[in-house]
């Protein structure tokens, strides 16, 4: 079988639940569309109806068919975005990680203010800064519940097509092309691309 | 006591739920270190602070204390919801973002 890509993205409960399920969706649609086999789904142990509790949504992407469909965690992730840029803080967000891993912050700080924080950069290849609140100041709160089943503002309109937009420039996960196809604000995701402050380890 | 009273234990006469039998051993819960869900610390001017105790008495997770005869937070606990920010009567207290700190590090390895 042939290596499963895994991306984890860290947000918080429920104000930034959505975003971060678009950067997973997106990712994993745009993926697909060149052909490649994915999965994209939320953790459900991570209580996402609190607020501000850190949560997880996954997205898995390979050139062969996935065999773990019953496999709720990326237990070793290659590529994490973190929505909260504090979490670096509060979660050893690198758990698992085993190498030439890329990290995506959310945040208008420079990437060595938030490496302070890391203290095994070990696995981490390069690490990327982007101001998505800046550059679409726009975070989609969605309260319907469906966690996804029904998307009434649409997918990736608000910060998480700019983190989309990075994690294609960082990780070389996606093409943008095929990810400008798939997200619902392509513009924010372009700006994502071209505006990530990238350094490399 | 009269002869038709009937005995009943006294704390028989409270709700089985309404009795604390004891505080807990160490009064902290090691199994939800809720820290890491903090984007904005309360910092408490201890110039302007007259300790009021409001913050202390709304606080929802017990995170704030006195110690050194003034208002501090634990910040293991405090979620950074705010609500002492707000009722704070004399503005003592401001929200920062974590990140301007080096300190306060929670990391936990395992979230649940």
């Amino acid at each position: 079988m042939a290596k499963v890509q895994e991306i984890t993205v860290w947000a918080s409960g429920v104000v930034q639940d959505k975003e971060a399920r678009d950067v997973a969706q997106c990712l994993a649609a745009a993926a697909a569309k060149e052909g490649k086999f994915v999965q994209a789904f939320d953790n459900y142990v991570d209580l996402p109806d609190r607020v501000n509790v850190p949560v997880r949504k996954y997205a898995r992407i390979s050139d062969s068919e996935i065999e773990e469909k019953y496999v709720y965690e990326n237990h070793n992730p290659e590529i994490v975005i973190l929505v909260e840029p504090t979490l670096v803080k509060g979660v050893n967000v690198l758990r698992g990680m085993e190498g030439d891993g890329c990290l995506i912050v959310n945040t208008g700080r420079s990437p060595e203010e938030i490496l302070k924080f890391i203290p095994d950069k070990k696995p981490l290849k390069k690490i990327a800064c982007v101001d998505a609140m800046k550059i679409c100041p726009k975070a989609v709160i969605d309260f319907s519940g469906s966690e996804g089943a029904v998307e009434a503002a649409g997918v990736g309109v608000g910060i998480g097509a700019v983190l989309a937009g990075a994690a294609a420039k960082v990780s070389g996960c996606v093409a943008i092309d095929s990810l400008m196809s798939e997200v619902g604000n392509p513009e924010a995701a372009k700006r994502g691309f071209d505006e990530v402050t990238i350094k490399e380890l | 006591m009269k002869s038709h009273e009937v005995k009943i234990a006294k704390e028989k006469l409270l709700p089985e739920a309404g009795i604390v039998k004891a505080p807990s051993p160490n009064g902290e819960q090691e199994t939800m270190i809720t820290g890491c869900w903090r984007v904005l610390r309360p910092v408490i001017d201890r110039e302007k602070c007259t300790m009021c105790r409001s913050c202390w008495i709304f606080c929802p997770d017990q995170a704030i204390e006195i110690a050194e005869e003034k208002m501090a937070v634990k910040l293991k606990y405090c979620k950074g919801c705010g609500i002492c920010a707000e009722v704070c009567p004399v503005g003592a207290i401001e929200r920062v973002p974590e990140l301007d700190f080096e300190d306060g590090v929670v990391r936990l390895e395992k979230l649940f």
